[in-house]
């Protein structure tokens, strides 16, 4: 039994100006890559603090997860945003040529945070399917080519993530539930991403409906599958039992889109509803999802009750 | 031929920073804004329809948080939901909940309103049977009591905005049942009767589920989705003698740009039946990029030129 993140932590305030600066022009790449250092050392402390067993930087680089990705392989460009609901917009890329390797996507991330943490590390990067299908395609005849030709592109940085030293990749596919019908693409792509790439695969999958795309997901090529539970109320469990669940469980027990810190009583009861679905061995507890958009003190505050939690569930089996 | 738009256009970037500063992501939306602002934009806008050569055009539709939520926060009765998936896009709405009858309790497209004040040559876009499919019926014992009370509030509001043209956007017709299309029939038949030509617009998907019965709601000019389904589509006019069309012919959510030629010879097998068409992107162009959405507005008109 191991807690981690999913992925994305608050951005400390004073990041967030330094980004501001950056953009305007007013500091140098040198100070800013200074400043995303400095922020990935705080959110690791804060994940130690907490007492996280496998972390990530907080995602501190990345402004987004489809665009941040776009800009660094070639064939890509950015028109401008557009929007997903209300005032809500990202920066949609769209595909205008042959999709190449062009530089490293989370790689140098790797290579920082293991400098400066003795602790696990998970690295998540967004998937083939979510990346094409939050593009517009001008190129490709077919989705399922631009899906191809991109997981091509992130099995080369998942090659060179394992060969910089990294054992437990995540792909994020939070579109696969979206769109049920092309299922058997994203599972393809998944095969195409992990090809060669003898570590630990997670798959992490948030805001959907989960019916969907079971029993089928239980096919895809990933040792873990991490699903949101504590969002619609650990129903999700049931699906789970009803199709003898046989991947390693990724738990989200912790609500994001709630700036109510969880008791850890509440979230104890919930790792132990997991339990009755798989073995300690095979349970990973994290929130739904990244906690980005949460103020950093709610955030450190849901870790810390999700570690004391494992930690007395640990206990209490006699686990520890 | 008419160029024309569906409605929604991207929201200037300063326009969308402020609606964040005063609205925020997601608490209240539909804030009580300066008219001023909202004018402000609704020009710009206008005037980017003009440049593009657009001879019917709307007002952009700029406070329209999602399709949906703009009618439903204006008619008594409704309460907002939950995010949900908008057709097969990705792009989600609120659900609207019907708790109460329906009522209406005011003027409607205030916004559009506005708009009438900037430039005479606009059309409203509103919509009856797709707001009534979306939303979650807690209140009606059936769906056609629904519809009509809904109906009765829409054809009030078109009586109050004098214009030459209104438009119902009414993509889930497309994927609706052949009962919910005959009580859609009757309800159009009704609101068609008001002193404006009506336009009726489906988009997402091909038509074969309103055929025939579409030629008997009552609307002068039809807009079909000729992306998503084309040789359907032709077909379908064809087979059933429709000829004013609206014919939504420029991709509105892909950025590629299509071939004028080619367009021009898709247009011209559907101008071997249909007359004084309108044609149009498929859809509302805030799917693009503003840029992309002004290159798609200029490709409709340079094929409009083309039939010069």
């Amino acid at each position: 039994m191991k807690t981690t993140v999913v992925g994305s932590y608050p951005k400390p305030k004073w990041l967030l100006r330094m980004i501001r600066l950056y953009n305007e022009g007013k500091i140098d790449d040198k100070v800013m890559n200074e400043a995303y250092e400095d922020a990935v050392r705080a959110v690791v402390k804060d994940h130690e603090l907490a007492g996280i067993d496998i972390i990530w930087d907080g995602e501190m680089r990345r402004d987004e997860m489809t665009s941040y990705f776009a800009r660094k392989i070639d064939g890509f460009v950015i028109y401008g945003e557009v929007r997903v609901w209300g005032n809500v917009y990202y920066p949609k890329p769209a595909i205008i040529d042959e999709l190449r390797y062009k530089e490293p996507l989370a790689v140098h991330e790797f290579e920082f945070l293991r400098n400066i943490t003795d602790k696990e590390i998970k690295v998540p990067i967004t998937g083939a399917y979510t990346i094409v299908d939050w593009s517009f395609n001008e190129f490709y005849k077919s989705k399922g080519e631009a899906v191809y030709a991109l997981a091509e592109v992130i099995n080369q940085e998942l090659r060179n993530l394992v060969k910089a030293g990294a054992n437990y990749i995540q792909l994020d596919e939070p579109a696969i539930p979206t769109h049920p019908e092309e299922l058997e693409i994203a599972k393809n792509a998944v095969e195409i991403m992990v090809k060669g790439v003898n570590v630990y695969i997670g798959m992490h999958i948030c805001y959907g409906d989960y019916s969907k795309i079971f029993p089928d997901i239980l096919d895809f090529k990933v040792d873990q599958l991490d699903f949101e539970f504590a969002n619609r109320n650990f129903e999700d469990l049931k699906l789970l039992k009803e199709y003898d669940f046989d991947k390693d469980l990724g738990f989200g027990c912790i609500d994001v889109h709630t700036r109510r810190v969880e008791s850890v009583e509440e979230v104890k009861r919930a790792i132990e509803m997991a339990l009755e679905v798989v073995d300690p061995a095979r349970l990973y507890i994290d929130p739904d999802c990244g906690l980005k958009l949460l103020p950093r003190d709610v955030a450190f505050k849901k870790l810390k009750v999700m570690a004391k939690a494992k930690n007395m569930v640990e206990y209490e089996l006699g686990l520890t | 031929m008419m160029a024309t738009v569906v409605g929604s256009y991207p929201r200037p970037k300063w326009f969308r920073e402020y609606l964040k500063r005063i609205e925020g992501l997601q608490k209240d939306l539909d804030a009580d804004m300066g008219k001023e602002i909202l004018k402000k934009v609704i020009a710009e806008v206008i005037e980017r329809q003009r440049k593009a050569g657009i001879d019917l055009m709307t007002d952009g539709q700029l406070i329209w948080h999602d399709f949906l939520a703009t009618l439903a926060t204006r008619i008594e009765g409704f309460v907002m939901d939950g995010l949900i998936r908008y057709f097969d896009n990705n792009l989600y709405y609120r659900k609207p909940i019907i708790r109460g009858k329906l009522r209406r309790k005011g003027e409607i497209l205030w916004d559009f309103r506005l708009a009438l004040e900037i430039e005479r040559n606009l059309k409203p876009v509103l919509s009856c049977f797709t707001l009534a499919k979306l939303s979650k019926n807690e209140y009606y014992s059936n769906f056609e009591e629904l519809l009509w009370d809904l109906g009765e509030i829409m054809k009030e509001e078109i009586k109050g905005l004098n214009v030459e043209f209104v438009q119902f956007d009414e993509p889930a017709l497309l994927f609706a049942s052949k009962d919910e299309i005959e009580v859609a029939r009757d309800v159009f038949r009704e609101i068609c009767k008001v002193n404006a030509k009506a336009i009726l617009m489906t988009y997402f998907s091909s038509a074969e589920g309103i055929f025939p019965e579409v030629l008997d709601f009552g609307f002068d000019i039809v807009g079909l989705d000729f992306v998503e389904g084309f040789e359907i589509n032709i077909k379908l006019a064809r087979e059933y003698g429709l000829k004013r069309i609206n014919v939504g012919i420029v991709d509105a959510r892909n950025t590629k740009m299509e071939d004028l030629k080619d367009l021009k010879a898709k247009l011209e097998r559907i101008l071997e039946f249909a007359k004084d068409v309108h044609i149009s992107p498929n859809a509302g162009l805030e799917f693009l990029p503003e840029v992309k959405a002004f290159e798609k507005m200029r490709l409709v008109s340079k094929l409009k030129e083309e039939f010069g």
